[in-house]
């Protein structure tokens, strides 16, 4: 029987990979009951059986599953996270700890499920009757997500309530003993579900489409798997020096750049709350940082990706007079990300300012590639000027790029080029930043700026176009 | 008048989805036992013929089109949580199933799960069905029997659920709850009251174990008395014996 799409309110993202444990944890657990027998516990004159001591466990998952101690301490430690253990003392703290500290089994109901999450409308009614039952005095975070509830769950309120008072009667009907079990069992349930803040939880995963246990095994699923081995089988293979020296190399050039394996200058901004980071990397800034105009010696591509890269190199090349191959570099990009209605004015825009013999910013490639590229203009699609851009690609980078870079230029731009001191916040000065935030600029606004900026980019290019065709006639 | 009815069945229909859910919660676990299986399913039945009760009655009243306005909201209110509760006896439905398979009671080696409670659930089972005593008829494989009832139960609920849906034009989010927050630490809270103006019962909730300790020192401070008043009349018997 199927579930209704409409009672589905992830929308199909409702199985989490690490959560195919779950299945085989269950059968692990049903197995614990017939080897572990557990004492009673005293509580004032209560007793409660089935109570198991941390060593226990220990012992038993460590003869079971053939392991070392340590490794069985994490596995236990893993049980008690998911919940299907649930500490007595210090019920918060969801670890197995290795003496003789209580723990005691979760009722099936409450055990983690993949397909049964847990609903917040379950958790409000779970508050609503632990505020009956401290008689309004709930912890700060419950208390919190109850007023949350109270406002986002309105409609349901009433219900809520309702449940909340019948659940707990209910409970009263039942002995004194099976009572505690009860409250501590859901207490549990919950500090699983929905942790305290600052808690660390078994429960975080990404979503997932299928359900791997579920996968079925049919004919057509090992075609697909047969047909993707074979292929993978066929691919060109590197030799692992060559490419593992590529990677090397690629690591030394870039690591002091990777705000992961060094520290960002001035701060990063997401520990410190101060965004001068991110000011000093606008696009529209005027001076940049070293650490910015180190990267663009990196290659073309990180030149021309970085739009003060780009910027900068225009300026040179527009002192070469040689800035024709950057501007039909971009216009055939603008053509690749741009609307399919476009396609074909923005060819023919092209084969007008760039291609056609005698065009304003004529650009000089060989022969069989313009052959190959007038030939398709006639049926214009988004990767037409594919081959002309990547020769014009090839040319800057073999020969305008290695110029440029030993260019005046782009020396005065390192000599020029910022480098921020490191901050070093405190904690009380970090929350300071943080209550000081200030928004940054709106997107719509740095949008418009860099079209302003392009639009008049564009019109100051025209005028020199004039000067070069008379340059190149008379050169001819 | 119908307002009145409709609220008396949503509360029966709310005490039962609570009783079920305690009961669904048992499954599986040490308290388990047939007697709890026959619980569940005559929990169960009971739920669905209030919850036909009440659909019946709710869409009578809804499909009236000659309603005021306030009543109209009134009986969206009623509507939102009476596809609420019905929300929640399908899941607990669907969990009791799985469960139940999970933990079959009549295999030679039972694993049920040690959970720490052992005493029986009869007293919530008798709250849902509103007697004083369960009696116990079924047979001893109702384990087994029972699933299958529990299927189609869940398809019909199903059903149910998508027919009121698609014939009952109420918009879940529109309707405004009627109690405040914390309305739920007065007590005696049901559909017919609004949350001012309760004769609140506040139960005092004595702390865990204080409960048992009071009445055993009821229980020695009679035996003492008596103690006493033996003594004493054993001695005056005495002295009038002696003079």
């Amino acid at each position: 029987m199927t579930v209704g799409l409409r009672s589905n309110r992830d929308h199909a993202q409702h199985y989490r990979p690490r959560m195919s444990c779950l299945k085989k944890l269950e059968a692990l657990v049903v197995e614990m009951q017939s080897g572990l027998k557990g004492t009673d516990q005293k509580l004032n004159v209560t007793t409660i059986p089935h109570v198991l001591t941390g060593q226990e466990i220990l012992a038993w998952i460590a003869n079971k599953m053939k392991m070392e101690t340590e490794e069985a301490q994490a596995f236990g430690t893993m049980l008690v996270a998911y919940g299907y253990i649930y500490p007595l003392q210090d019920h918060k703290k969801l670890i197995l700890k290795p003496d003789g500290s209580f723990y005691r089994f979760q009722t099936p109901y409450f055990w983690p499920v993949q397909k049964w999450p847990a609903e917040d409308l379950d958790y409000a009614i779970y508050l609503a009757k632990r505020n009956i039952r401290k008689k309004g005095s709930l912890e700060v975070y419950e208390q919190t997500r109850y007023n949350n509830f109270h406002k986002w769950l309105n409609p349901k309120w009433d219900f809520i309530v309702m449940q909340a008072s019948e659940q707990y009667k209910a409970n009263k009907q039942r002995q004194k003993a099976d009572r505690v079990v009860f409250d501590c069992q859901e207490r549990a349930y919950w500090i699983v579900q929905r942790p305290p803040p600052r808690a660390h939880s078994a429960m975080d995963c990404l979503d997932r489409l299928s359900d791997p246990n579920e996968e079925p095994q049919t004919f057509d699923h090992f075609r697909r798997t047969t047909i993707h081995l074979n292929q993978a089988m066929m691919r060109s293979r590197v030799k692992s020096t060559v490419s593992l020296g590529a990677l090397v190399k690629d690591i030394t050039k870039y690591k002091n750049h990777d705000p992961f394996l060094a520290p960002c200058i001035p701060s990063n901004p997401w520990l410190s709350n101060d965004d001068a980071y991110w000011e000093l990397n606008l696009q529209s800034v005027e001076v940049p940082t070293k650490m910015r105009v180190e990267r663009w010696s990196f290659s073309l591509m990180e030149l021309l990706n970085d739009p003060r890269g780009r910027k900068d190199f225009k300026v040179f090349l527009k002192k070469e007079f040689s800035g024709e191959n950057l501007a039909f570099w971009e216009a055939a990009e603008v053509m690749k990300w741009g609307s399919a209605g476009s396609m074909a004015e923005q060819s023919q825009a092209i084969f007008k300012t760039f291609l056609a013999p005698g065009a304003p910013r004529w650009i000089n490639i060989d022969g069989r590639t313009m052959g190959l590229t007038v030939k398709g203009l006639d049926h214009p699609h988004r990767y037409v000027l594919d081959a002309a851009q990547t020769h014009v690609f090839l040319l800057m980078k073999k020969d305008t790029f290695f110029r440029y870079l030993k260019s005046p230029t782009y020396k005065d731009m390192q000599k020029k080029a910022i480098d921020p001191a490191p901050h070093n916040y405190s904690d009380a000065q970090v929350e300071q930043n943080g209550r000081n935030l200030k928004p940054g600029v709106d997107p719509i606004i740095l949008w418009q700026r860099s079209e302003e900026e392009r639009m008049t980019a564009e019109a100051a290019a025209r005028p020199v176009d004039i000067s070069q065709i008379k340059n190149k006639l008379d050169r001819k | 008048m119908g307002k009145e009815e409709c609220k008396t069945m949503l509360d029966a229909l709310n005490k039962v989805t609570a009783c079920y859910r305690h009961l669904v919660i048992a499954l599986g676990s040490t308290s388990d036992s047939q007697n709890l299986r026959e619980e569940l399913k005559k929990t169960r039945k009971k739920a669905q013929e209030l919850a036909v009760a009440n659909r019946t009655k709710l869409t009578t009243l809804l499909k009236d089109k000659s309603i005021s306005k306030d009543d109209r909201a009134e009986y969206e209110r009623l509507w939102v949580l009476f596809s609420s509760s019905m929300e929640l006896l399908e899941v607990d439905m669907k969990r009791s199933l799985e469960i139940g398979q999970d933990f079959p009671l009549k295999v030679p080696t039972r694993h049920l799960i040690q959970t720490g409670m052992t005493g029986a659930t009869t007293t919530v089972a008798a709250r849902a069905m509103s007697v004083q005593n369960m009696k116990y008829d079924a047979d001893a494989n109702i384990d087994t029997a029972d699933l299958k009832d529990l299927e189609t139960e869940i398809v019909q609920v199903g059903q149910m659920r998508e027919e009121m849906e698609m014939k009952v034009q109420v918009a879940p989010w529109a309707v405004e709850a009627k109690q405040e927050a914390g309305a739920e630490l007065k007590s005696t809270v049901s559909v017919g009251n609004s949350s001012v103006g309760v004769i609140s019962i506040c139960e005092e909730e004595p702390k865990d174990g204080e409960d048992g300790e009071n009445d055993i020192m009821k229980i020695f401070a009679g035996i003492i008395f008596v103690a006493i008043l033996l003594m004493a009349a054993i001695l005056g018997y005495l002295v009038i014996n002696l003079s």
